[in-house]
This record gives structure tokens, sequence and C-alpha cells, in this order.
């Protein structure tokens, strides 16, 4: 990496903590229980309480469009006023949008089987077809702010948010963008929930009300962060954190590409972002233990951001640096079996 | 004075296409004229329409463990063909990136009934297949089966994907993420795109006519294309054979409409000018344009008044053609062929017509080729792809001499 760092300027969140602007105070919120599909007993997740977007950002049109792009919209204009931008005084030209997602735009896609199946494949309807593809969300976040940068949606298995945030780095050191929007984020469906299920990867907590969300396997969850990423001294503002470098692969053991990245240094806090899997016990957090030793605070993965299968990682930076002792270098370090491993190494104004 | 460190080449490429597989049979394909597009019936009850094929995909050897989807199986194939002639145990190979585009991918195991009854379709085989749904699925495939472990990412990004995620891998080069990037798209037809496509009335019946008068829409297709990109400094090291030198890339969006391009081109002619800054080139110097050329009655008025903006001052016009005509739309694998294409034209000195093209749109800047493949030499070819959703992709190809 160059010297030049983007910097988190502003943040914005729409997750089972409520629909924000800035950082998100410090709460557990508790799983609900599923009342969107019928449902055979009690079946929980951690849910985005339904709210009218427009009572967020006045006059957002969102009228049949995928809950994915509602929040990508919603998450987007929080995080641009919470960075205190002014778009008409920017060149919109030179704004990218990256957008990470595991499932895209899933709720519409089954509402096209639906059609499919109530009507045969002649009798689909055109006006849903285009929002059901993966970049729906990012290109109507686009369209909506006048952004006529790169437009992006990126998938990477298990580390979807970190790559996005990566990628908007580089758009910004190569002098492609002058600013970009990163958002990360997934719905949960009937489809999605049930797939899990059938895969034998749920918590015994999404049955059971009495037990903690902590307790083995996965309590699903949903939602959509955004940050605002500029360049280091592009303009006076607020820093939350700077990136000073990132990295991710699909193998290998993830200790010595991080320990080159720490060069030494010892963060003074380290994040352990899972697949899904409670965090004391993941192999993130014996990774990290294993690279920078007992003396760094260890912040744990909170379940709700562990439930966010590919693209948590954004949550779950928010979560941090919502809690974090606030300076020094920060190590974000996520790891998935065989999928690989992603490293964030931030700095903390 | 070249950087070899900064200069991205091209040291394999694979494709499957519905010529067949390995880049040599595109290229005999595209010489001979040959077009794939024919009559189908039988990819949905109900649907006539014209497509474009792959057949003798090879099939899996059995006992793979993993449900791959067409997607999957034509990046699979592709990516085997790209590095056929490379060594597979040299470090740089096995810490190679993968960026592949979809927007298909697992689309096509999915069936209607998960919509009425998830639980039950999963009961009834449906679990392995909805494991091919995800995003990122295509490129994890493609670094399973090759068995590297560098940085894996798809892209989705409606019809400009292939050529972004070339675009992507060059920066991710650039950054040192990795040593070599396998990067291109891959997509396969199946009912859900061609019902959409077919319920937004964007089908042409017949052969699709990019750029003419009587263009009526575009046709499907399916395949898939991976380019090796990599340093020169790189390449130099491993003494490969260079095809082609990646010279400039671009991305932008339009901002405008969430299925039609802005009528005028505008995020497009910035996208074709911002690619042709980084490669610090100027207008004249480019020799052919692969267009985006769907054939919609939209699509191509768009992009012939982008043409006209971008190449404004020209001292000719520049010669321009769609490939889609001989093959259809692959959508997210389209950039990625189109770019295997452009490097094609670089390589044997061929511009490729349209076909089918007999009265263009009115455009004076451009050169609308058509009839007889055009024989000159080609040291800069452009390829130009866009989406859904506005975007916009521009890469710039030269010889394989910097």
């Amino acid at each position: 990496m160059t010297a030049m760092l983007p910097i988190i300027t502003g943040i914005g969140s729409v997750s089972p903590y409520g629909h924000l602007a800035g950082l998100i105070p410090q709460c557990s919120p508790e799983p609900s229980a599923i009342t969107a599909w019928t449902t055979s007993g009690l079946r929980r997740a951690f849910l985005v309480e339904p709210f009218h977007p427009a009572s967020v950002v006045p006059g957002l049109k969102t009228r049949r469009l995928d809950r994915l792009s509602v929040w990508a919209l919603v998450a987007s204009s929080l995080a641009i006023q919470d960075a205190g931008i002014d778009l008409s005084q920017v060149d919109r030209s030179r704004i990218a949008v990256v957008f990470a997602t595991g499932f895209g735009c899933v709720e519409l896609t089954e509402a096209f089987y639906q059609s499919a199946s109530a009507n045969g494949w002649s009798g689909t309807d055109p006006i849903t077809f285009p929002e059901t593809l993966a970049n729906a969300p990012a290109s109507r976040v686009a369209l909506h702010h006048d952004l006529r940068g790169p437009n992006l949606t990126v998938g990477c298995k298990s580390f979807a948010g970190e790559s996005a945030l990566i990628q908007a780095a580089s758009l910004l050191r190569h002098g492609q963008a002058d600013m970009a929007i990163v958002l990360a984020g997934d719905t949960l469906t009937q489809a999605v929930y049930e797939w899990y299920e059938a895969a034998d990867l749920l918590s015994p907590a999404c049955y059971n009300s009495d037990l903690l969300s902590t307790v083995g396997g996965f309590m699903p969850s949903e939602g959509v962060v955004a940050l605002l990423l500029e360049p280091e001294g592009s303009r006076a503002s607020r820093s939350y954190a700077s990136l000073r470098s990132g990295r991710w692969a699909a193998g290998g053991e993830p200790r010595q590409i991080v320990r080159q990245m720490l060069g030494g240094a010892v963060p003074s806090l380290t994040i352990c972002a899972g697949n899904g899997a409670p965090c004391a016990s993941s192999t993130a957090a014996c990774s990290a233990r294993m690279i920078v030793g007992h003396d760094a605070a260890s912040l744990p993965a909170q379940a709700v951001a562990a439930g966010l299968a590919d693209t948590g990682a954004l949550l779950h930076l928010v979560l941090a640096l919502s809690g974090a002792p606030r300076s020094g270098l920060a190590l974000m370090l996520g790891t998935s079996g065989d999928s690989g491993f992603a490293a964030l190494l931030l700095e903390l104004p | 004075m070249t950087d070899i460190h900064k200069t991205i080449v091209v040291t394999g490429i694979g494709v499957v296409s519905p010529y067949g597989i390995g880049l040599a049979s595109l290229q005999a394909g595209l010489l001979s004229g040959k077009c794939c597009l024919e009559p189908t019936r039988d990819l949905y009850p109900g649907f006539a329409g014209t497509t474009a094929r792959v057949s003798g995909l090879p099939l899996l050897p059995k006992g793979s463990g993993s449900h791959y989807s067409r997607s999957d199986r034509l990046a699979m194939e592709a990516a085997r063909d790209a590095v056929a002639n490379f060594d597979r145990e040299e470090v740089s190979f096995m810490e190679s990136g993968v960026v592949m585009a979809n927007t298909v991918a697992g689309l096509s195991e999915i069936d209607p009934r998960i919509a009425q009854d998830p639980a039950a379709w999963y009961r009834h085989g449906g679990l392995l297949r909805a494991a091919s749904y995800p995003v990122a699925r295509v490129a994890a495939s493609v670094a399973e089966n090759l068995g590297i472990s560098g940085p894996s990412c798809a892209v989705s990004v409606a019809c400009a994907s292939g050529a972004m995620a070339i675009a992507l891998a060059a920066n991710m080069l650039l950054d040192g993420a990795a040593p070599m990037i396998l990067a291109g798209g891959s997509d396969a037809l199946c009912p859900f795109t061609l019902s959409g496509f077919n319920s937004l009335q964007a089908l042409d019946p017949g052969p699709c006519r990019p750029f003419d008068r009587n263009r009526k829409g575009l046709n499907l297709g399916e395949g898939s294309a991976v380019l090796v990109l990599e340093t020169l400094a790189g390449a130099m090291a491993r003494r490969a054979n260079v095809l082609a030198v990646l010279r400039g890339w671009a991305m932008t969006n339009d901002a405008s409409h969430p299925t039609a391009p802005q009528k005028q081109g505008d995020g497009l002619a910035v996208c074709m000018s911002r690619a042709m800054e980084m490669a610090e080139v100027g207008a004249d110097e480019i020799g052919y344009v692969n267009a985006h050329g769907t054939g919609t009655p939209l699509n191509d008025i768009a992009e012939a008044n982008a043409f006209q903006t971008a190449f404004r001052g020209r001292s000719h016009p520049v010669p321009v053609s769609s490939t889609k005509s001989y093959f259809g739309h692959c959508l997210g694998a389209a950039g990625a062929l189109e770019a295997a294409i452009a490097i094609i034209a670089i390589r044997c000195g061929a511009l490729f017509p349209t076909l089918r093209l007999t009265d263009p749109i009115e455009s004076p800047g451009v050169d609308w080729l058509r009839g007889e493949i055009r024989r000159q030499p080609l040291p800069l070819a452009m390829s130009v792809s866009a989406g859904f959703g506005g975007s916009n992709a521009v890469l710039l190809f030269g010889s394989g001499c910097p």
C-alpha cells in the first residue's frame, strides 16, 4: 500500500440495532420470532424491524424494490449524512459505490420464481426482473444520489464485506474515484432461513427462547451497513478509522501474512470476525491469539454480526468501533475453515 | 519508459463459447464468419426464440462431492483452458487470485417450486443445488478446482460484469494482492434470465441485428472466458508468453435509469475517455472498438452517441462492430469473451464485422464494420461493456510488445 490512507468518515446502518447514522449505541438486541412466513413452531433470528424508509430519508421512493435495495438506500443516505457531505459540492462522477452481498436480492428473486410458478415462465413480471439482479441495490444507490463513478457489486465466500472495503480503497488509491460508499448486507427470507435449517447450520437457540443466541451453531441475521470512505486529507472531516492495509485469500495460512502486515507492531484492539461461529472458540480468535498473543485486547464477535455469513464484517467493524478504546492499531481478522481468511489493519484516531 | 511493475499483461486466455472449447475455436469461428445463433424451443415450455448454446461441455468426474451449476462448469473449463500450459506447481500459480463475473450463476439450478415450499424442495434434492446459488460461488469453484489460494472474488454487475472483473483484477495486481489473477466471466442460459428478458420484450425472436435501423432486440448466449493477468515483471520472471497488454481500464455509472442506458451515452463516453487517459493514448490511436452492441433499440443508440462524444475530434471515423451478432449476449461472460475477441483482433490483425448489419444507424463519427473481415495491423483495441443499473466498463488492449 502507498502512503495514502483511506479513512472512514461516515457510517450508516440498517440492522437489528435499528437504522442509525454513526456508531451504534452499546446494547444487545434480542432475537425475534419469525412471523413473515408460517413456521412449524418457534423460529428465531436477529431481524430488522419494519420501518417506513421515507420517514428516515425524506422523499425516498422504494415501492417494488427488494428490501436489500431499500436498506442500501437508507444506509447510504445515513452514511452521507453522518459524514456531513454536501453532494452538490462534490464531483459525483468520481464517487464510487462498492456493494458486497452473499445472496443478492433474494426476496424479489423468490417473488419472480413465485410468478413463474403461478403463471409459467412466459408470464413473469417485467418490473420485478431487473430488481432481482445482485447489483440492483448498488445501482439504486447511484441513481438516488446521482453517483456516476465506478459501481460494483462483489461477492466473496465468507469475506465479502472485507473484500468490498479493500476494493473500494483500491479505487481511491489508483485515482479511479475520489470517494466511495462501501456497503455490505443481506436479507433473510424463508428460502434462505430454511436452507440454513436444512443444512443443519442453525443454533438450538433459533428454536428455543430460553437459550442464549450464542449457544452453538448460527443465529441468522440481516441488514446493510454503509461506510463512507475518503482519502486522508481530502477535506476536514471526522475519522472513525483509517485503513492501513487489507488482505484476503481463499486459502493458506494467515499468520505469516498478518505478521507481515503488522510489521512488528502490536494492535491495541483485535476484532475477530467469524463465519457465523461464536467468537470465543472461533478459528479467527485462535489465529488472532497466535498472531498477537494474549496482550492485545480482543473484542468478541457479537452474535448479531456473526449472523450475516458473508457480509457481516462491516457491521462487526462498526460494533467494534462503537465500543473500542479509540486509539492505536486495530486488527480485524476473519477466518473460515477451508475458505481462507481476511485481515484488515486499521488505525484508530 | 515502461514500468514493468505497473504494466498489466495477459499471459493466458481460456474460452468456452458456442464455437467450442478453446481460444482457437473462438478465433476460427469468428474468422469463418459462422453465426452460432439458432432457433430454440426447449429452454422452457412456451419459449420460442433464438439463442446460442455451448455443446460438448465435459461432464465432471463422478464423486466430485459438490454440486456445480452450469455457470460453474463453464467457468472451471475456461479456467483450466487458460492455464493449460502453466506450471501449476509454481508458487506464483498456487498463490494466484480469481475474480469471476456472473449474473446467472446458480439460478440455473433453482426450481420455481422453491418459492412455494423451500423446505420440501430442499428435502427433494434442492439442498445441494441451492449451494451453488451465492454470488461468490463461481469464483470459489474456479479457485477450488485449480487448487489456488489467493484472493477470490465474484463480480455481479449485470452485463458489465465480465469487463469489470478484469478491471478489478488489474487493480488488485497493482496492489500486490496476488502474483497473478485469473479474471473473467461465466454465465449459462437458463429459464430465469430468458423469461426475464422476454418479459421486458428485449428479445429479438430471430438472429439479432446490432446497430441496424431495423434491430429488434438481443439474443442470449452462454459461455465463459478467463484471462490470466499478471504484471509484466511477473511475466518476465516466469518467461511467460505475453499475449496482450491491458493498457487502460475504467468504470462509470450513468445514474440515469434502472434498466435503460442514458440516451446520450454520457456515462459510457466518460468511461471510454478515462480508459484512454489511463493508457495515455489519443482517440486517433484506437484501431477497433468491440462494442457492447446488444441489438436493443435503446442500447445501440446510446452507445452510438457515446462513440460520437468520446471520439470527437478524431481524424477518421472509429471502426466499430458487435460480435454479439455471432453468438448472442452471454451476460456476465460477455465482457470477458469480448476482451478475448479484442485480443484475437489485435493478434490476427482482423476487424470483425457485425453480422446482418445492412442499414446502420446514422452516426457520422463511426465506421460501422460490416460485410467482409477487414485485415489491417491493429496496435490498440477497445472493448466496451454496459449493463442494467447503468454500469459501464471499458478495457483497452494493446499488442503483446510493450
